[in-house]
Protein backbone atom coordinates (compact mmCIF):
# COMPACT_ATOMS: atom_id res chain seq x y z
CA UNK A 1 0.00 0.00 0.00
CA UNK A 2 1.02 3.54 -0.80
CA UNK A 3 1.74 4.76 2.89
CA UNK A 4 2.03 8.75 2.93
CA UNK A 5 3.41 8.10 6.67
CA UNK A 6 5.51 5.41 7.83
CA UNK A 7 4.31 3.94 11.33
CA UNK A 8 6.60 2.18 13.57
CA UNK A 9 5.91 -1.52 12.88
CA UNK A 10 6.43 -1.38 17.39
CA UNK A 11 3.22 0.46 18.03
CA UNK A 12 1.31 -1.95 16.28
CA UNK A 13 2.21 -4.48 18.79
CA UNK A 14 2.31 -2.22 22.18
CA UNK A 15 -0.87 -0.07 21.11
CA UNK A 16 -2.91 -0.98 18.29
CA UNK A 17 -3.38 -4.87 19.56
CA UNK A 18 -3.06 -4.52 23.29
CA UNK A 19 -6.22 -1.83 23.26
CA UNK A 20 -8.44 -4.46 21.13
CA UNK A 21 -7.36 -7.07 23.97
CA UNK A 22 -8.08 -5.05 27.03
CA UNK A 23 -11.29 -3.69 25.79
CA UNK A 24 -12.42 -7.19 25.43
CA UNK A 25 -11.09 -8.83 28.24
CA UNK A 26 -12.84 -5.59 30.03
CA UNK A 27 -16.33 -6.64 28.51
CA UNK A 28 -15.76 -10.36 29.24
CA UNK A 29 -14.84 -9.14 32.80
CA UNK A 30 -17.63 -6.77 33.23
CA UNK A 31 -20.09 -9.37 32.48
CA UNK A 32 -18.71 -12.40 35.23
CA UNK A 33 -18.95 -9.32 37.33
CA UNK A 34 -22.22 -8.04 36.97
CA UNK A 35 -22.99 -11.60 37.27
CA UNK A 36 -21.58 -12.03 40.89
CA UNK A 37 -22.83 -8.73 41.95
CA UNK A 38 -26.86 -9.20 41.02
CA UNK A 39 -29.12 -9.95 43.09
CA UNK A 40 -32.24 -11.76 42.62
CA UNK A 41 -35.03 -8.78 42.68
CA UNK A 42 -38.01 -9.88 44.81
CA UNK A 43 -41.34 -9.92 43.46
CA UNK A 44 -44.72 -9.66 45.30
CA UNK A 45 -46.75 -12.09 44.85
CA UNK A 46 -49.70 -9.91 43.28
CA UNK A 47 -47.59 -8.37 41.14
CA UNK A 48 -46.57 -11.46 39.47
CA UNK A 49 -50.36 -12.35 39.28
CA UNK A 50 -51.12 -9.53 37.64
CA UNK A 51 -48.30 -9.63 35.30
CA UNK A 52 -49.21 -13.31 34.35
CA UNK A 53 -52.45 -12.30 33.88
CA UNK A 54 -51.83 -9.93 31.11
CA UNK A 55 -49.87 -12.52 29.63
CA UNK A 56 -52.54 -15.02 29.60
CA UNK A 57 -54.98 -12.19 27.73
CA UNK A 58 -52.17 -11.64 25.42
CA UNK A 59 -51.80 -15.05 24.33
CA UNK A 60 -55.68 -15.67 23.66
CA UNK A 61 -55.52 -12.60 21.92
CA UNK A 62 -52.77 -13.41 19.71
CA UNK A 63 -53.78 -17.24 18.87
CA UNK A 64 -57.97 -17.01 19.54
CA UNK A 65 -57.75 -18.14 16.24
CA UNK A 66 -56.65 -21.75 16.57
CA UNK A 67 -59.91 -22.40 19.27
CA UNK A 68 -63.06 -22.66 18.17
CA UNK A 69 -65.58 -19.69 18.27
CA UNK A 70 -67.40 -20.90 21.28
CA UNK A 71 -64.12 -21.59 23.23
CA UNK A 72 -62.78 -17.90 22.34
CA UNK A 73 -65.92 -16.49 23.85
CA UNK A 74 -65.80 -18.05 27.11
CA UNK A 75 -62.62 -17.29 27.39
CA UNK A 76 -63.08 -13.58 26.78
CA UNK A 77 -66.12 -13.52 29.21
CA UNK A 78 -64.00 -14.78 31.59
CA UNK A 79 -61.25 -12.29 31.00
CA UNK A 80 -63.98 -9.39 30.36
CA UNK A 81 -67.06 -9.69 32.08
CA UNK A 82 -68.02 -7.34 34.74
CA UNK A 83 -65.85 -8.69 37.47
CA UNK A 84 -64.07 -10.76 35.13
CA UNK A 85 -60.09 -11.32 36.03
CA UNK A 86 -59.30 -8.22 34.12
CA UNK A 87 -61.44 -5.80 35.56
CA UNK A 88 -60.24 -6.18 39.34
CA UNK A 89 -59.17 -3.08 41.25
CA UNK A 90 -56.41 -3.17 43.12
CA UNK A 91 -55.30 -1.11 45.54
CA UNK A 92 -52.91 1.87 43.74
CA UNK A 93 -49.03 1.38 44.71
CA UNK A 94 -47.25 4.26 45.30
CA UNK A 95 -43.59 3.32 45.38
CA UNK A 96 -41.31 5.69 46.18
CA UNK A 97 -37.97 3.92 45.01
CA UNK A 98 -35.31 6.38 46.93
CA UNK A 99 -37.00 5.00 50.31
CA UNK A 100 -36.29 1.25 49.19
CA UNK A 101 -32.98 -0.05 50.02
CA UNK A 102 -32.62 -2.79 47.75
CA UNK A 103 -33.30 -0.62 44.56
CA UNK A 104 -30.53 1.89 46.15
CA UNK A 105 -28.17 -1.09 46.32
CA UNK A 106 -29.06 -2.04 42.96
CA UNK A 107 -28.24 1.27 41.88
CA UNK A 108 -25.15 2.02 43.16
CA UNK A 109 -23.96 -2.13 42.08
CA UNK A 110 -24.96 -0.48 38.63
CA UNK A 111 -22.74 2.28 39.37
CA UNK A 112 -19.84 -0.28 40.16
CA UNK A 113 -19.76 -2.24 37.31
CA UNK A 114 -20.74 0.61 34.49
CA UNK A 115 -19.17 3.57 35.51
CA UNK A 116 -16.62 2.98 37.50
CA UNK A 117 -14.97 0.60 34.78
CA UNK A 118 -15.87 3.39 31.98
CA UNK A 119 -13.75 5.94 33.74
CA UNK A 120 -10.82 3.99 35.13
CA UNK A 121 -9.90 2.16 31.88
CA UNK A 122 -10.73 4.78 29.68
CA UNK A 123 -8.68 7.28 31.52
CA UNK A 124 -5.86 4.40 31.60
CA UNK A 125 -6.06 4.68 27.63
CA UNK A 126 -5.85 7.78 27.69
CA UNK A 127 -2.95 8.52 29.79
CA UNK A 128 -1.04 5.10 28.96
CA UNK A 129 -1.20 5.75 25.07
CA UNK A 130 -1.75 9.15 24.37
CA UNK A 131 -0.69 10.61 21.57
CA UNK A 132 -0.28 7.54 19.11
CA UNK A 133 -1.51 7.33 15.75
CA UNK A 134 -2.82 3.76 15.50
CA UNK A 135 -3.94 3.08 12.27
CA UNK A 136 -5.60 3.81 8.89
CA UNK A 137 -9.20 3.16 8.19
CA UNK A 138 -9.38 1.61 4.99
CA UNK A 139 -11.51 3.99 3.12
CA UNK A 140 -11.40 7.76 2.49
CA UNK A 141 -13.38 9.94 4.95
CA UNK A 142 -13.70 13.61 5.23
CA UNK A 143 -12.89 16.22 7.39
CA UNK A 144 -15.52 15.94 9.52
CA UNK A 145 -14.72 12.67 10.63
CA UNK A 146 -10.68 14.42 12.07
CA UNK A 147 -12.34 15.59 15.36
CA UNK A 148 -13.95 12.16 16.11
CA UNK A 149 -11.13 9.41 14.95
CA UNK A 150 -8.39 11.46 15.81
CA UNK A 151 -8.84 12.52 19.77
CA UNK A 152 -5.40 13.33 20.99
CA UNK A 153 -3.79 14.33 18.28
CA UNK A 154 -4.44 17.77 16.59
CA UNK A 155 -2.40 18.04 13.62
CA UNK A 156 -4.29 19.75 10.65
CA UNK A 157 -2.53 18.41 7.87
CA UNK A 158 -2.95 15.01 8.91
CA UNK A 159 -4.97 12.73 6.68
CA UNK A 160 -8.68 12.08 7.82
CA UNK A 161 -8.67 8.25 7.41
CA UNK A 162 -5.48 7.89 10.12
CA UNK A 163 -7.02 7.02 13.71
CA UNK A 164 -6.04 8.26 17.18
CA UNK A 165 -5.35 5.66 20.18
CA UNK A 166 -7.87 7.03 22.09
CA UNK A 167 -10.43 6.86 19.39
CA UNK A 168 -9.83 3.39 18.56
CA UNK A 169 -10.66 2.68 21.72
CA UNK A 170 -13.74 4.28 21.92
CA UNK A 171 -14.76 2.10 18.26
CA UNK A 172 -13.87 -0.61 20.24
CA UNK A 173 -16.15 0.19 22.21
CA UNK A 174 -19.08 0.23 20.39
CA UNK A 175 -17.94 -1.67 17.88
CA UNK A 176 -17.32 -4.69 20.17
CA UNK A 177 -21.09 -5.46 20.74
CA UNK A 178 -21.59 -7.58 18.54
CA UNK A 179 -18.80 -9.77 18.94
CA UNK A 180 -19.59 -10.14 22.78
CA UNK A 181 -23.12 -11.18 21.79
CA UNK A 182 -21.30 -14.07 19.91
CA UNK A 183 -19.36 -15.06 22.67
CA UNK A 184 -20.96 -14.51 25.83
CA UNK A 185 -24.80 -15.25 24.37
CA UNK A 186 -27.98 -12.86 24.26
CA UNK A 187 -28.66 -10.51 27.23
CA UNK A 188 -25.09 -10.23 28.12
CA UNK A 189 -23.43 -7.44 30.37
CA UNK A 190 -20.53 -6.81 28.79
CA UNK A 191 -22.12 -4.52 26.77
CA UNK A 192 -21.21 -0.87 27.39
CA UNK A 193 -23.53 1.70 25.40
CA UNK A 194 -26.73 -0.69 25.76
CA UNK A 195 -26.11 -0.29 29.79
CA UNK A 196 -25.52 3.37 29.89
CA UNK A 197 -29.33 3.13 27.99
CA UNK A 198 -30.43 1.52 30.61
CA UNK A 199 -29.04 3.85 33.35
CA UNK A 200 -30.71 6.53 32.06
CA UNK A 201 -33.94 4.45 32.04
CA UNK A 202 -33.33 4.06 35.28
CA UNK A 203 -35.46 6.55 36.70
CA UNK A 204 -38.56 5.37 35.73
CA UNK A 205 -36.92 1.79 37.37
CA UNK A 206 -39.01 -1.31 38.37
CA UNK A 207 -39.56 -1.95 34.49
CA UNK A 208 -40.62 -5.29 35.41
CA UNK A 209 -44.20 -4.79 36.44
CA UNK A 210 -45.70 -1.36 35.99
CA UNK A 211 -46.94 0.01 39.66
CA UNK A 212 -49.95 0.12 38.64
CA UNK A 213 -51.78 -2.88 36.56
CA UNK A 214 -54.84 -0.88 36.14
CA UNK A 215 -53.33 0.56 32.97
CA UNK A 216 -51.94 -2.45 31.44
CA UNK A 217 -55.01 -4.38 32.64
CA UNK A 218 -57.39 -1.33 30.49
CA UNK A 219 -55.41 -2.24 27.52
CA UNK A 220 -55.97 -6.10 27.29
CA UNK A 221 -59.42 -5.39 28.06
CA UNK A 222 -59.53 -2.73 25.08
CA UNK A 223 -57.61 -5.92 22.70
CA UNK A 224 -59.30 -8.48 23.73
CA UNK A 225 -62.64 -6.37 23.48
CA UNK A 226 -61.92 -5.59 19.54
CA UNK A 227 -60.25 -8.66 18.37
CA UNK A 228 -61.94 -9.93 15.75
CA UNK A 229 -62.18 -14.26 15.97
CA UNK A 230 -61.09 -15.85 12.86
CA UNK A 231 -61.30 -19.62 12.68
CA UNK A 232 -57.74 -20.58 10.76
CA UNK A 233 -58.40 -24.28 11.10
CA UNK A 234 -60.71 -24.50 8.73
CA UNK A 235 -59.22 -26.78 6.28
CA UNK A 236 -57.14 -29.04 9.06
CA UNK A 237 -58.77 -32.14 8.30
CA UNK A 238 -58.25 -31.88 4.22
CA UNK A 239 -54.25 -30.48 4.92
CA UNK A 240 -53.42 -33.51 7.41
CA UNK A 241 -54.96 -36.29 5.30
CA UNK A 242 -52.99 -34.88 2.17
CA UNK A 243 -49.81 -34.71 4.38
CA UNK B 1 -59.70 -6.79 4.40
CA UNK B 2 -61.16 -10.20 6.20
CA UNK B 3 -62.67 -11.29 2.97
CA UNK B 4 -58.80 -11.42 1.31
CA UNK B 5 -57.51 -12.86 4.31
CA UNK B 6 -59.98 -15.53 4.06
CA UNK B 7 -59.17 -16.66 0.31
CA UNK B 8 -55.51 -17.05 1.06
CA UNK B 9 -54.31 -20.49 2.74
CA UNK B 10 -53.40 -19.71 6.49
CA UNK B 11 -50.17 -20.40 7.52
CA UNK B 12 -49.58 -21.20 11.03
CA UNK B 13 -46.17 -20.16 12.80
CA UNK B 14 -45.32 -21.51 15.86
CA UNK B 15 -43.74 -18.03 17.43
CA UNK B 16 -41.02 -19.78 19.80
CA UNK B 17 -39.48 -21.41 16.48
CA UNK B 18 -39.56 -18.38 14.14
CA UNK B 19 -37.58 -16.66 16.81
CA UNK B 20 -35.26 -19.27 17.77
CA UNK B 21 -35.04 -19.65 13.98
CA UNK B 22 -33.76 -15.68 13.69
CA UNK B 23 -31.54 -15.41 16.67
CA UNK B 24 -29.49 -18.54 15.00
CA UNK B 25 -29.35 -16.63 11.59
CA UNK B 26 -28.64 -13.32 13.66
CA UNK B 27 -25.54 -15.53 15.32
CA UNK B 28 -24.80 -16.64 11.83
CA UNK B 29 -24.74 -12.86 10.37
CA UNK B 30 -22.95 -11.70 13.07
CA UNK B 31 -19.69 -14.28 12.66
CA UNK B 32 -19.87 -14.01 8.89
CA UNK B 33 -20.01 -10.08 9.35
CA UNK B 34 -16.70 -10.93 11.47
CA UNK B 35 -14.99 -12.97 8.89
CA UNK B 36 -15.70 -11.19 5.84
CA UNK B 37 -14.55 -7.93 7.81
CA UNK B 38 -11.26 -9.86 8.27
CA UNK B 39 -11.00 -11.35 5.12
CA UNK B 40 -11.72 -7.83 3.71
CA UNK B 41 -8.39 -6.68 6.12
CA UNK B 42 -6.39 -9.66 4.94
CA UNK B 43 -6.72 -8.68 0.96
CA UNK B 44 -6.21 -5.08 1.38
CA UNK B 45 -9.34 -3.85 0.01
CA UNK B 46 -9.93 0.00 0.16
CA UNK B 47 -12.86 2.26 -0.12
CA UNK B 48 -15.60 1.21 -2.27
CA UNK B 49 -14.11 -2.03 -2.81
CA UNK B 50 -14.61 -3.32 0.93
CA UNK B 51 -18.78 -2.41 0.67
CA UNK B 52 -18.65 -4.45 -2.45
CA UNK B 53 -17.17 -7.26 -0.95
CA UNK B 54 -19.82 -6.64 2.53
CA UNK B 55 -22.41 -6.36 0.40
CA UNK B 56 -21.34 -9.71 -1.83
CA UNK B 57 -20.80 -11.63 1.28
CA UNK B 58 -24.50 -10.97 2.97
CA UNK B 59 -26.07 -11.65 -0.57
CA UNK B 60 -24.23 -14.96 -0.99
CA UNK B 61 -24.78 -15.86 2.80
CA UNK B 62 -28.96 -15.08 2.48
CA UNK B 63 -28.63 -17.15 -0.79
CA UNK B 64 -26.99 -20.12 1.04
CA UNK B 65 -29.51 -19.76 3.13
CA UNK B 66 -32.35 -20.22 1.32
CA UNK B 67 -30.78 -23.16 -0.15
CA UNK B 68 -30.21 -24.74 2.75
CA UNK B 69 -33.69 -23.82 4.27
CA UNK B 70 -35.23 -25.10 0.55
CA UNK B 71 -35.81 -23.08 -2.67
CA UNK B 72 -39.16 -23.64 -2.10
CA UNK B 73 -39.56 -24.92 1.44
CA UNK B 74 -38.30 -21.53 3.49
CA UNK B 75 -41.62 -20.34 4.13
CA UNK B 76 -41.72 -23.71 6.76
CA UNK B 77 -38.41 -21.58 8.82
CA UNK B 78 -39.20 -17.93 7.88
CA UNK B 79 -41.81 -15.30 7.74
CA UNK B 80 -40.22 -12.63 5.28
CA UNK B 81 -37.18 -13.58 2.76
CA UNK B 82 -36.78 -9.97 2.94
CA UNK B 83 -36.26 -9.07 6.57
CA UNK B 84 -33.85 -12.25 6.52
CA UNK B 85 -31.60 -10.13 4.44
CA UNK B 86 -32.01 -6.55 5.48
CA UNK B 87 -32.75 -7.17 9.20
CA UNK B 88 -29.84 -5.37 11.36
CA UNK B 89 -27.81 -4.85 7.95
CA UNK B 90 -26.02 -1.27 9.63
CA UNK B 91 -25.42 -3.27 12.93
CA UNK B 92 -23.83 -6.13 10.83
CA UNK B 93 -21.84 -3.80 8.81
CA UNK B 94 -20.70 -1.34 11.69
CA UNK B 95 -19.23 -5.12 12.78
CA UNK B 96 -17.39 -5.75 9.41
CA UNK B 97 -16.43 -2.34 9.79
CA UNK B 98 -13.94 -3.07 12.80
CA UNK B 99 -12.60 -6.15 11.71
CA UNK B 100 -12.30 -5.08 8.61
CA UNK B 101 -9.94 -1.76 10.06
CA UNK B 102 -8.54 -4.33 12.76
CA UNK B 103 -7.00 -6.53 10.19
CA UNK B 104 -6.23 -3.87 7.65
CA UNK B 105 -3.96 -2.11 10.57
CA UNK B 106 -2.27 -5.19 11.28
CA UNK B 107 -1.40 -6.51 7.89
CA UNK B 108 -1.01 -3.63 5.80
CA UNK B 109 -0.50 -0.43 7.54
CA UNK B 110 2.60 -0.58 9.08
Amino acid sequence: MTADLIVDPQIRFWVFLPIVIITFLVGILRHYVSMLLSSQKKVEVQQLADSQLILRARALRENCGYIPKNSFLIRRQAFNKEDGYLMQKRPPVTQNMMTDPSMMTDMLKGNLTNVLPMIIIGGWINWMFSGFITTKVPFPLTLRFKSMLQRGIELSHLDASWVSSASWYFLNVFGLRSIYTLVLGENNAADQSRQMQEQMQMTGAASVMPADPKVPFKAEWEGLEIVEHQWKLADIEKEMLQE
Amino acid sequence: MSNKTKNEPVIAYSELAIRNNLSIVEYCRTSLAAVSGCTAGVLGLTGSYGAIFFILAVTSFWLMLLCKAGVDSWKKFFISRKSLLLNGLFGHFFTYILCWTFIYGMVHVY
